[in-house]
């Protein structure tokens, strides 16, 4: 039995061999490697990984492909799906470093993915460029072949903070309601410091569990303790049930923000004139502003990219194209496609992006400020950026019956 | 055992064992799993199989054999096999302490009292601070997946050798009375619950021990992985499929399916979703008893056996 198994393997395995020449084929060919959930519980995000990779892969070979030491090289994606199952994924970026030869490597999505699979692309040496974890436990490790343009979520609060600062009149008190998963809880504890650096009371700091319904003991809490600020961290439902009952219970402080649900058109949708005032984060909007050197700039990117799937890229989507750029600009600036070598220029590359600006830190990891927003009447405002102050927030919040 | 099916069996072992020399990276990582789901499956098999109480609770003593060696690695910088340790201390603790109770239910009670035991466990540990909470743990990274690979296969060879041992001494008698017929093994003097809790032990023994291979080798540990629920079907299904309360069985159906649902994953992606659950179906219907029944019967039988089946069944 066992020796049939492991021939039947071996024989898959020289079918697969047999597969790779179509890409060895033309030669010069780039081929970057990627394994990402294209089924299972987290392929809705998955898939946005494999269409933002494939979208800049062919924008790029349009353009003339990356070019190398003077010559031009066509890029190919090889892309297994993992089927949302971490050691399936080791296994599939084990193949494409050992079996299908790839250059370099595209990251998963979800950071436990990242985790695991940073560890194979550490002991192969081949760089990866992931853009779907956000744990700042991947790059704690102090690995050296792993890069993350996703912004860290120890730092989701941390341009809302220093906009407070603005605020007049100032915010004395501040409540931390956090939903009990592992990104929440590192958005809550990245948060905590940067509270009291900014001399802000900490009143009320509550884990929730997730999918929570009932919002109204915490709520009254908030009323009773006098939060000026509530910063709340979880998923978009969760966010809804608890504008809802903000309303139902009449708490108004001045002002709330969410770490999900603002920037999207379904939570305006779904709290209709409620949602007005709402605060909210987003590392990436499809401006005008982030110019890019294939898409000309993000605004541009975000139309071709709808034109082309049927739906409006969100940052992972805009965070994965901007992956494959990191690539091509990494290979350009070492001149050379050894992964030391790119490793190298991975380490101290510096460029603009649909994206963002694009650099890493010591660790590996972007670091990109999210950008604050707020629903103001029928539209998402850009308040506070990079540059500072862009848009007048309103503040602070009314109350609910004087709206 | 008759001297020839030894040397097979001997022979297939000394053939996976050099897997590491022969085989690529790839094999070695997909026998890592193929190994440690087989290990699992076995584990199932001695409560589950012997002794007739199908647990759906068994990745709890996964989960726990990788908090234990996590905990001791990154929270008390010990060493891996200290951890296995207290995984298996962890495993035996949560067997017995859950065993007493929940075995005393039967059929589909204990079922459903061992299904819930999973989410119960994650809800538990998110809120454990030295497991990490929810952000889970970060081991120390170890590249030497050969050892892991040839760790998993030792783990195996144990649990099936005690398995074999098992079968040929008075606790495992015990076992199978319990599963034909609990009063009347009982009535001949079987201790019944300590039997029980003592193979509910057991088989949370060689799980932990599992778990904890697998966590230093992902190097990444969190609530969810851990206590997967999915890990809790798998190890069913690949015992049934190959056997239960057989020797070889659930081994057979462990590196069967895992083959087919790898071959399946890297083919046809779309069809590998719907595999597990075919295999149910097929396996329930056809060959309630496994592999190892089918291969021995159908000599005998020839197609028949499947019909047979069918009708014993009355579906």
């Amino acid at each position: 039995m066992s020796s049939s198994h492991t021939g039947f393997l071996s024989r898959l395995f020289l079918l697969l061999i047999t597969c790779v020449p179509v890409f060895a084929a033309a030669a010069q060919d780039v081929v970057l490697g990627a394994s990402v959930q294209l089924i299972g519980p987290v392929a809705n995000t998955g898939r946005y990984y494999r269409d933002s990779y494939q979208f800049a892969i062919d924008k790029i070979n349009a353009a003339g492909g990356v070019k190398i030491a003077g010559q031009s090289h066509k890029l190919v994606l090889k892309l297994y799906d993992n089927q949302s199952d971490v050691n399936l994924s080791m296994r599939q970026y084990t193949q494409l470093v050992t079996e299908d030869k790839v250059n370099l490597l595209l990251g998963p999505f979800a950071s436990n993915f990242a985790l695991a699979d940073s560890a194979i692309s550490e002991k192969y040496k081949v760089p990866m460029v992931q853009g779907g974890g956000a744990s700042d436990q991947i790059f704690a490790r102090k690995f050296q072949y792993i890069f993350g343009t996703l912004a860290p979520a120890s730092n989701y609060f941390g341009s809302t903070i220093s906009m407070l600062k603005l605020l007049k009149p100032a915010p004395q008190s501040v409540a931390l309601l956090y939903a009990d998963d592992a990104f929440d809880v590192s958005v809550a504890e990245g948060t905590r410091p940067m509270l009291k650096q900014a001399g802000l009371n900490i009143v009320l700091d509550e884990r929730y569990s997730t999918n929570a319904t009932d919002f109204n003991s915490l709520l009254s809490q908030i009323k009773s303790r006098n939060a000026d600020v509530v910063l709340v961290a979880g998923h978009e439902t969760e966010i809804l049930n608890f504008v809802r009952q903000a309303k139902s219970l009449e708490v108004a402080p001045k002002m709330y923000s969410f770490t999900v649900g603002v920037p999207s058109e379904d939570f305006r949708k779904a709290l209709g004139k409620d949602a007005n005032y709402a605060f909210g984060m987003t590392p990436w909007l499809p401006s005008a502003e982030l110019k890019d050197r294939w898409f000309g700039d993000a605004e541009q990117f975000a139309k071709a990219y709808k034109a082309k799937f049927g739906y409006d890229p969100d940052y992972h989507a805009a965070s994965g194209a901007a992956d494959v750029e990191t690539l091509v600009q990494a290979m350009e600036d070492a001149g050379s496609l050894d992964p030391q070598k790119v490793r190298d220029a991975l380490a101290r590359i510096k460029f603009e992006s649909l994206y963002g600006p694009i650099a890493f830190n010591a660790n590996g990891q972007i670091e990109l400020p999210q950008m604050v927003i707020q629903v103001q009447g029928d539209n998402v405002v850009e308040i506070y950026g990079l540059k500072g102050l862009i848009k007048q927030p309103k503040y602070p919040m009314p109350a609910w019956n004087q709206r | 055992m008759k001297m020839w099916k030894i040397g097979l069996v001997l022979a297939a072992l000394a053939v996976l064992a050099g897997v590491p020399w022969y085989g690529s990276d790839v094999l070695i990582q997909f026998g890592i799993n193929a190994l440690l789901l087989a290990v699992l499956a076995q584990g199932w098999n001695i409560i589950g199989g012997y002794t007739g109480y199908a647990s759906f609770g068994n990745s709890v003593f996964y989960g726990l054999g990788g908090y234990g060696v996590a905990i001791a690695m990154v929270q008390w910088q010990l060493p891996f096999a200290v951890g296995m340790g207290f995984g298996v201390v962890l495993a035996v603790v949560f067997a017995v302490l859950l065993g007493i109770p929940v075995l005393r239910l039967k059929g589909h009670y204990f079922a459903i009292a061992t299904l819930a035991l999973s989410q119960v466990m994650t809800a538990i540990v998110s809120n454990v601070g030295i497991a990490g909470q929810n952000i889970g743990l970060v081991l120390p990274p170890l590249n030497n997946d050969p050892l892991f690979y040839e760790l998993s296969l030792g783990l195996l060879t144990i649990a099936t050798l005690t398995i074999w041992g098992m079968t040929r001494s008075r606790f495992g008698f015990g076992l199978i009375a319990i599963r034909e017929n609990e009063e009347g093994a009982a009535v001949m003097g079987v201790n019944t619950t300590l039997y029980k809790v003592m193979a509910f032990a057991l088989s949370g023994i060689f799980s932990a021990l599992a778990g904890g291979i697998h966590a230093y080798w992902v190097t990444f540990l969190d609530p969810a992985s851990a206590f997967d629920i999915s890990l809790n079907v798998k190890m069913i299904i690949m015992a049934v499929f190959g056997g239960p309360g057989t020797v070889l069985g659930p081994i057979v159906g462990a590196l069967t399916l895992s083959t087919i649902s790898e071959f399946l994953s890297s083919e046809v992606t779309s069809i590998a979703g719907l595999f597990f659950g075919l295999v149910i179906v097929v396996a329930v219907v056809l060959m309630p008893r496994g592999l190892a029944d089918m291969l021995r019967r159908m000599r005998k039988m020839g197609w028949g056996y499947f019909i047979e089946n069918i009708r014993a069944h009355r579906l």
